[in-house]
């Protein structure tokens, strides 16, 4: 009773971690299940010489197998029979079906990894290059949790799904045909006496996976749960401790860890019985095939050889039917998958229109009754009228939520207005090639984003035809020069991820002189609120102030110093432009400024 | 281990029994298939005249017993799950006991992500373990050594053939396990990097299209990409070789047998239905061999995840209760004498060197200073976050040490920079710092901190759900609702650590006065950043190196102070050189905005 191949079917590739389909899986259900599969389809046909390659050794693996049963039969008979003469010749046809099992097995892994990873290359690509290529308002407005998820658990789930179902799905097809076809040759009558089988089997697996489901989902909710509360009450442990709650929560936590598991026992319990209980309906099976065969073989109907691959048969038929009703629930929750990839796919690119160049700009901006919402229906500017002169220092100043962000997310075209225009040396920035636009205007955040690369890298992000000289000489501009050279690898230093290793303060530096680096006409500064030591802080003005040197810059600012530096002061409130002029006039007038100067800078009487 | 198991030792104790009644049923059953063809059909030692009757009985009795073998295997399952489950439970339960009774210092050591995969991840892990020993070891060794003794009871010839194909397949699987398993911290690593440039983009989207750099991004994440992939499919690539090979040797062993099987029964030593019987054993032995690859995993897994959760439940608490039951009547006088501190393990870097400090009952105190200078440190000795290296700290007279850390921690409130929210309701969230305050009493506390403003505004108001880490909330706002959490507690002491650096100084101002007003003899300390924020208090400290520089108002801190007035100067530059700017010449016409 040999099975050729039971140990390890070979569409599975065995990971660690991942283990075998125990139980059933959570199946989600996708919305638009056949355009999805459709567009899914798609991928695979590029790869179309590889699915057929592969379909093609799935077609040899599954006759192999529907055939090899047979030869051993035939071996036993001539056992049984005293044929022993004949024996070797049969073995011989064995071997060398095994042989080419083997081989085929071994090429069909080997494309079907191919193909795996091919796909899941290129969705992963057209994924990012979406990505990339989004308007920073579907970031704003979307968790970035999520976006990333898609890309590591979604794709890979696809990817794993969808190549490896194609396999199984054609050969656990084929198997049935072929099995059915084998047993009704060999035996009409008993082929019809195993069907009782068969339908004991689909009957059990499909209540007891029903049972699982239920289980098995209110148990990932609650593993959802548990996972959520150790997070965060480890992350805010110092508040657990300050308000001695941790009895508290040790006690939620146990009560959520009792229910887990008594739920867990009931689900693998379940999971844990389908084994034994399809062992015994394959044994019922086998049984009934004993007897019969018996039956039939003391009446001479059939050989004993037939017994013995009927038994192999038998059980072959069982299982392409419980994959494919499990793969079912796979490639359902990978459609639902490729779904959410698909939305990200489908969202609508920037804007990036405008084709005139910025040659020679000079840099001179103006704002011309410009409206804009984030929302529809929540304004967040009204009317807003500003002309800025080519290098000028203009300071935005204004509480939270009064729209100094949002000027700077217009004027690098990062959100587009809803009404009015934006004109830099008076042409409409939407005539502007967006490229070259951003090219000629830098920005330097409050929160500093580096990327996980060497600081060299870094810093001439902005300008990669930069030399090392250029970029030193930024580099000292800014005071990081020192800072940098003292590192043991100096510029080659590789910052861990979002450049942790360094300071807060040293990372603006480096974003300064990044900014420094690309030499812009306009530069955009968004000075942080992040306190940092009074050295370093001093700096950081001072590579500031170096930085606007002869450029248009747009400050949002929040320290008095650079304020009084400035050439022009605009106070806003929410959305309107309240005040404006230089820090005398603005004094002297004892308006909102004035106010705003006394409650933030001079002190907190009022 | 064994102590968490000990309690369910009857059930550790009955899966495997059970589990050697279904292997048992197992083996039987291919002597009596044996028996109904040998008998039944052939009826070997009736003429070969084969007799029905017996292949019925003999059919009905492998149901039976196919039947109890089946129960036992679920009965089996069954208490295997409630044993390892209940196990794991346990142990998930004592670490995270554990981890909420550690000291800072351990928490510090282990990382906020390493703690939770050792309470999560870890467990089940080790929970698997356990599963496997109790059901799969159990049942494969079982079926290894009932499989060789019944085939050797079939025929001593067929040893041989076990005896070539074990040690071949052992070798193979040892092989690929020791190829594949140094590849998944490589490709773990590089499933890492994309998904790090992946990150890089998604949250620095702002920069890259600033600069222009979607093609360079493109190109980065293809490399990291491609990476992945061809790691991937080594892996894949070493798999697909291992299957095919395993199968051949199976397939060879059984052809082996079914050859020797003919030579013995040509001598008549065995019958045709031995050879099938003996077909079965022997993927049943080989299997089992796999199967043990497998166990061996999940058990150096599940030793390694134990390992690491042991660290964590033999990790004693630093920081444990003192001695005092009598508490004494305070007012919230906090004194320092001769304090020094170093971080524990940092090598005796002092961050503080003998501070003495008297904090008076109702006096505000703030303390300056940059970043390093040790602020932090010193307000996380009052509440014990951490114990002074030497010197002592005194809460209304008694040292911190003596008192019961719940006792001491109830006259704190700490209120910190980074605001820890969790997510519930911004009205639990409040309740945080005291149980069984009333609706009303949280809505003073939030309208004390400045928080009742914006909460109310909101359509759900204190219902609103704080989303994970507080992300639907911007920092000025989780920090007063911070604050309103430390309000709320009525503690005898309060301290900011910090916890106003995202507001605007008009809503911090408005916060103090409210503290003034209404809070007047709760004692204060107020750490912060910005000349601005701590001008009106009763006294300013000025930290510097770890160092009281001095300690005084600030008119008397403007005299007398040399490094107050540097930071009053570098915040306030233009007060002091009103040359600097460069810039009086009034109404500039370059700039011209028309409303």
């Amino acid at each position: 009773m040999a099975d050729t191949n039971k140990q390890a079917p070979p569409q599975n590739v065995p990971m660690p971690g991942r283990r075998g389909p125990r139980g059933p899986m959570i199946v989600e259900k996708p919305k638009e299940g056949k355009k999805t599969l459709g567009r899914l389809l798609q991928y695979f046909e590029k790869e179309k010489g590889m699915v057929a390659g592969l379909l093609g050794i799935v077609v040899v693996l599954v006759a192999c197998s529907v055939y090899a049963p047979r030869l051993q039969s035939e071996a036993i008979d001539r056992i049984t029979d005293g044929q022993f003469s004949e024996l070797p010749a049969v073995l011989i046809v064995m071997l060398i079906l095994y042989g080419i099992n083997g081989a085929s097995t071994l090429i069909q892994s080997l494309l079907s990894a191919q193909l795996s990873q091919r796909i899941v290359k290129r969705m992963r690509e057209d994924l990012f290059d979406k990505i990339v290529n989004l308007p920073i308002k579907y970031l704003d407005t979307h968790p970035h949790g999520d976006i990333m998820s898609r890309m590591t658990n979604d794709v890979e789930n696809i990817s794993g799904t969808v190549s490896q179902s194609l396999s199984s799905l054609v050969s656990g097809i084929l198997t049935i045909i072929g099995t059915v076809f084998m047993m009704v040759w060999l035996c009409p009558q008993l082929a019809l006496l195993s069907c009782v089988t068969v339908i004991l089997t689909i009957f059990a697996s499909s209540y007891l996976s029903r049972k699982m489901k239920l289980f098995f989902r209110k148990r990932q909710v609650l593993l959802g749960n548990l996972n959520g509360t150790v997070e965060e009450m480890v992350t805010g442990y110092k508040t657990v401790v300050a308000y001695n709650h941790q009895n508290k929560v040790v006690e939620e936590f146990e009560q959520t860890s009792d229910e887990l598991t008594k739920v867990g026992i009931i689900a693998e319990s379940f999971g844990g019985s389908m084994g034994p209980v399809m062992n015994v309906i394959n044994n019922i099976g086998f049984v009934i095939i004993a007897a019969f065969g018996g039956y039939f073989a003391i009446h001479g109907i059939i050989s004993i050889g037939v017994i013995s691959a009927f038994i192999v048969y038998a059980k072959q038929f069982g299982r392409p039917i419980n994959e494919i009703a499990q793969l079912y629930g796979q490639i359902q929750t990978a459609i639902a998958g490729a779904e959410r990839v698909f939305s990200i796919m489908d969202e609508q690119e920037e804007d990036k229109s405008g084709e005139r160049g910025m040659d020679g700009t000079k840099g001179v901006i103006s704002f011309r009754n410009v409206n804009f919402s984030y929302v529809p229906g929540k304004q967040v500017l009204y009317d807003f009228n500003l002309d800025i002169y080519a290098g000028h220092k203009v300071a935005l100043v204004g509480a939270t939520g009064s729209g100094k962000t949002t000027v700077v997310n217009l004027l690098m075209r990062f959100y587009d207005i809803d009404s009015g225009e934006i004109l830099i040396d008076g042409v409409n920035i939407k005539d502007i090639e967006c490229a070259k636009l951003r090219a000629s205007t830098a920005i330097v955040l409050q929160d500093t984003v580096l990327f996980s690369d060497t600081i060299r890298n870094n810093l001439k992000y902005s300008n990669p035809q930069a030399s090392d000289e250029e970029m030193e000489r930024a580099a000292k501009m800014s005071n990081c020069h020192r800072m940098i050279t003292r590192l043991a690898k100096g510029y080659d230093t590789e910052l861990t991820e979002s450049g942790q290793n360094l300071s807060q303060g040293q990372r603006q530096l480096l974003s300064i002189a990044r900014a420094f680096l690309a030499d812009p006409k306009i530069l955009i500064l968004d000075e942080a609120t992040s306190s940092v030591d009074t050295r370093t802080e001093q700096h950081i003005q001072d590579a500031m102030v170096n930085l606007m040197k002869d450029r248009t810059s747009v400050i949002i600012a929040h320290r008095l110093s650079t304020i009084r530096d400035a050439d022009f002061i605009v106070v806003l409130d929410q959305g309107r432009i309240v005040e404006t002029g230089n820090h005398e006039e603005l004094i002297a007038k004892q308006g909102r400024y004035y106010e705003l100067y006394m409650t933030q800078f001079a002190g907190n009487a009022i | 281990m064994f102590r968490y198991l000990k309690k369910y030792w009857l059930y550790a104790l009955l899966a495997p029994l059970f589990m050697i009644g279904e292997v048992l049923m197992d083996l039987v059953q291919p002597q009596l298939m044996s028996t109904i063809i040998d008998e039944g059909v052939l009826g070997l030692s009736n003429q070969n005249v084969g007799d029905l009757g017996l292949v019925i009985v003999t059919g009905l009795k492998m149901i039976g017993f196919v039947a109890i073998g089946g129960l036992c295997g679920v009965l089996c399952g069954v208490f295997t799950n409630i044993c390892s489950q209940n196990f794991g439970n346990d142990m998930r339960k004592a670490a995270f006991r554990r981890v909420m009774a550690l000291s800072f210092e351990q928490t510090d050591q282990f990382s906020t992500g390493s703690l939770v995969t050792r309470v999560t991840n870890d467990v089940t892990q080790i929970q698997n373990m356990v599963a496997q020993c109790i059901r799969g070891f159990v049942r494969n060794v079982m079926l290894f050594g009932g499989g060789i003794v019944c085939m050797l009871t079939l025929d001593l010839s067929f040893g041989v053939v076990v005896a070539c194909a074990f040690p071949f397949l052992l070798i193979c699987v040892v092989f690929f396990i020791s190829r594949v398993n140094p590849l998944f911290s490589l490709l773990q690593k590089k499933l890492d990097r994309v998904n790090s440039v992946m990150q890089e983009n998604v949250s620095g989207s702002r920069v890259v299209k600033a600069y222009v750099r979607e093609n360079y991004e493109k190109e980065r994440f293809g490399k990291a990409n491609q990476d992945l992939v061809d790691t991937q499919l080594r892996i894949l690539t070493i798999f697909s070789y291992m299957t095919p090979i395993m199968n051949i040797v199976l397939n060879l062993s059984v052809v082996a047998v079914i050859y020797t099987g003919s030579i013995r029964v040509q001598e008549g030593g065995v019958t045709p239905g031995n050879v099938m019987a003996a077909i079965t054993y022997l993927s049943q032995i080989l299997n089992s061999v796999m199967m043990f690859a497998m166990i061996f995993q999940t058990v150096s897994r599940g030793l390694a995840s134990y390992k690491r959760l042991s660290e964590v439940l033999e990790c004693e608490p630093v920081i444990a209760d003192g001695e005092t039951e009598r508490v004494p009547a305070g007012g919230g006088m906090v004194e320092f004498k001769d304090v020094s501190f170093s971080y524990p393990g940092s090598r005796g870097e002092s961050v503080l060197s003998h501070i003495n400090l008297t904090i008076r009952p109702g006096e505000t105190l703030a303390i300056l200073g940059a970043t390093g200078s040790g602020k932090s440190s010193l307000v996380n000795l009052i509440p014990r976050f951490y114990d002074a290296t030497e010197g002592q700290v005194l809460v209304d007279g008694v040292d911190v040490k003596n008192y019961k850390l719940g006792k001491l921690r109830e006259r704190v409130a700490v209120a910190l920079q980074k605001s820890e929210l969790f997510s519930v309701t911004i009205r639990e969230n409040i309740r945080w710092g005291r149980d069984g305050a009333s609706d009303q009493e949280l809505r003073e506390a939030a309208s004390d901190a400045q928080a009742a403003e914006f909460i109310e505004s909101k359509p759900e108001g204190y219902d609103t759900m704080v989303a994970e880490k507080g992300m639907s909330l911007s920092g000025g706002q989780k920090q007063r609702l911070s604050i309103s959490r430390a309000l709320l507690k009525k503690a005898e002491i309060l301290i900011f650590d910090d916890s106003t650096s995202a507001l605007d100084l008009k809503t911090e101002a408005k916060l103090y006065e409210a503290l003034r007003t209404k809070y007047p003899d709760v004692t204060k300390i107020i750490i912060a950043q910005r000349i601005a924020s701590v001008k009106g208090a009763d006294r300013i400290a000025v930290l510097d190196n770890g160092r009281i520089a001095a300690c005084d108002t600030h008119e008397k801190l403007m005299e007398s102070c040399s490094i107050y007035q540097d930071i009053y100067r570098s915040q306030l530059k233009a007060d002091s050189e009103p040359g600097v700017s460069g810039n009086e010449t009034p109404a500039d016409p370059a700039a011209v905005v028309t409303q």
